[in-house]
């Protein structure tokens, strides 16, 4: 600030000299001080430009550009003939190229200032709402644990809890849309004007970045009451946060943090967490969910093994099916194509394909294995069987017939 | 006879001066030696200026002792249209007016200003004559290689 204030009083000073000097020149009689004033003014007005600290200043100095040309428009011959060869037009519009550069890059910086304090206005408007809805949730979750006894009462508080949770992706995704769309496709030289624009962030982007997957951890891992959808939910939502992160976390760490590397690697850490959280929790909420509807899969523990599973169940209840072919099979199929598609497919489905926890392929295969356990399941009718042997029947007593007759 | 021979004598000479008088001979006229503002030197410690600008380097010793002056901080010269280089500075009661010529400068003629001594002078080109000004007291002269105008 004292620098800038420096500046701006020595640029004032130039202004004044320069104005003084410029009243004085039609009163000079010496052909040698007009030319030795007009340099120096020159000078002086260059020195202006390079020193200017705000497109204040540089307005002032276009105008003095103004009167410098004016004033010496009537000894324009005679300076052309003494800085030869150099001219006086050259001169004048030497001083306006420098200065629309220098006005330029003010007006860059100003507009980046301004980005800044958007940005930081932007991110502390986010904290605050973010630590709004946290509190709200971890409220609630209290309210959750305190009110077990109270059916209709729980049920109200996780609907609630629930709602919390997805309006906070909602929120954080939005974010991250942001800041996609402002840091992914970002020249060079803007990356380094913003990273020394952003020194003066309290709380940059980054720093978000890292508490959110913070309180997304201690979400996941103190989660009351949640079920195998509202898991789904997260594991959608990590896998877009990790998608965004390999896109534009290098960039971001770049423009906003002294170390990045190490930046990089806290969050890439914080992704890993928030991941194994979800693991810790997804895999019993599937398998919960399965068992609740008669389905009772083998032990699954990651994506590959919960589609083991998901195959091997099907492939052990078609074999049954073929041998038995029982009514019991049918309904067991039933069942399990009800869930299969209402529950897993229609309700699940974006979720698990998003979250990479089974890919459309093996959605797909798993359809065609229900085909063959539909076929299978369905009991075998016998009405073919009586049909041939009343036909049979009757053609026998047909030839008997006409056998006696003769 | 003694006629004959003086007349033969004449004719020779006279054959002789006219293949002389026919030699290489080019005369440039309308030459302009206008120099648009003055010069403004400073002696080194021998006396000698340098004006880089027009490449002319001479001493000011002579001058000096014209004007009973020890030394003087800048001398101060212009070249007019014809040629002549126009000399003064701060403390001059005259301008000196020189005329160049081969490894030389020939006073062509030495001006009065003043009796009291130039205070601040400046030497301003203006065409058919060169301006003198005074700075210090505003006074100005007309001046010419013939004298003041």
């Amino acid at each position: 600030m004292d620098k800038m204030m420096k500046r701006t009083f020595s640029t004032l000073f130039a202004l004044i000299l320069i104005a003084a000097s410029v009243s004085n020149v039609e009163a000079q009689q010496s052909d040698y001080d007009t030319i030795q004033d007009f340099r120096a003014e020159y000078q002086q007005l260059l020195e202006s430009v390079e020193r200017a600290a705000s497109t204040d200043e540089l307005n002032e100095i276009a105008a003095s550009i103004d009167a410098l040309e004016s004033d010496y428009r009537g000894y324009a011959d005679l300076i052309n003939a003494a800085i030869y060869p150099d001219t006086y037009s050259s001169r004048i519009a030497t001083l306006r190229s420098w200065h629309a550069d220098a006005v330029e890059h003010y007006r860059s910086i100003e507009e980046l200032n301004e980005r800044v304090d958007e940005l930081r206005s932007e991110v502390e408007s986010f904290q605050a709402d973010l630590a709004e809805m946290d509190a709200r949730a971890v409220e609630l979750r209290r309210e959750i644990e305190e009110s077990q006894a109270n059916e209709r009462r729980l049920s109200g508080l996780v609907r609630e809890y629930r709602e919390n949770l997805e309006a906070r992706d909602e929120f954080v995704t939005d974010f991250l849309e942001d800041l996609l769309k402002r840091y992914e496709v970002l020249d060079a030289a803007t990356a380094d004007e913003l990273a020394e624009a952003a020194e003066r962030l309290e709380d940059n982007p980054v720093d978000l970045v890292k508490t959110i997957l913070g309180e997304y951890i201690n979400f996941t891992n103190e989660a009351t009451g949640l079920n195998a959808y509202d898991y789904l939910r997260m594991s959608t939502q990590h896998a877009y946060f990790n998608d965004v992160w390999q896109r534009i976390g290098e960039r971001l760490t770049q423009v906003f943090d002294a170390d990045p590397v190490q930046s990089h690697q806290e969050v890439t850490d914080l992704l890993a967490n928030w991941n194994a959280a979800i693991d810790n929790r997804i895999w019993g909420a599937l398998d919960s969910a399965f068992a609740q509807n008669d389905i009772s899969l083998d032990n699954f523990t990651d994506a590959g093994t919960f589609f083991n599973s998901l195959t091997s169940y099907i492939r052990a209840q078609t074999e049954t099916a073929i041998d038995r072919n029982s009514e019991e099979d049918l309904e067991q199929y039933r069942n399990f194509s009800r869930f299969w598609n209402q529950t897993v497919k229609g309700e699940w489905g974006e979720y698990l394909m998003n979250g990479n926890i089974l890919t459309y392929e093996q959605m797909s295969q798993i359809d065609s294995q229900l085909e063959e356990w539909n076929e299978a399941a369905v009991p075998v009718s016998n009405l073919m069987l009586i049909l041939f042997l009343i036909s049979v029947a009757v053609i026998i007593g047909l030839v008997v017939a006409l056998v006696r007759k003769k | 006879m003694v006629k004959n021979y003086i007349t033969t004598l004449f004719i020779s000479a006279a054959l002789m001066l006219s293949v002389a008088a026919c030699g290489p001979s080019l005369v440039i006229t309308d030459v302009n030696y206008t120099q648009p503002v003055e010069s403004v030197v400073s002696p080194d410690a021998d006396n000698v200026i340098n004006d880089r600008r027009y490449a002319i380097s001479f001493s000011i010793t002579s001058i000096l002792e014209e004007e009973n002056i020890a030394s003087t901080d800048e001398v101060r010269l212009i070249r007019n249209r014809s040629g002549y280089y126009f000399v003064t500075a701060a403390g001059f009661n005259h301008i000196y007016v020189f005329k160049p010529a081969s490894g030389e400068l020939e006073l062509e003629n030495k001006i009065e200003l003043t009796t009291d001594g130039l205070g601040q002078p400046a030497l301003n080109q203006r065409g058919d004559h060169i301006e003198v000004v005074d700075r210090a007291t505003g006074q100005t002269y007309r001046v010419t290689e013939e004298g003041r105008s």
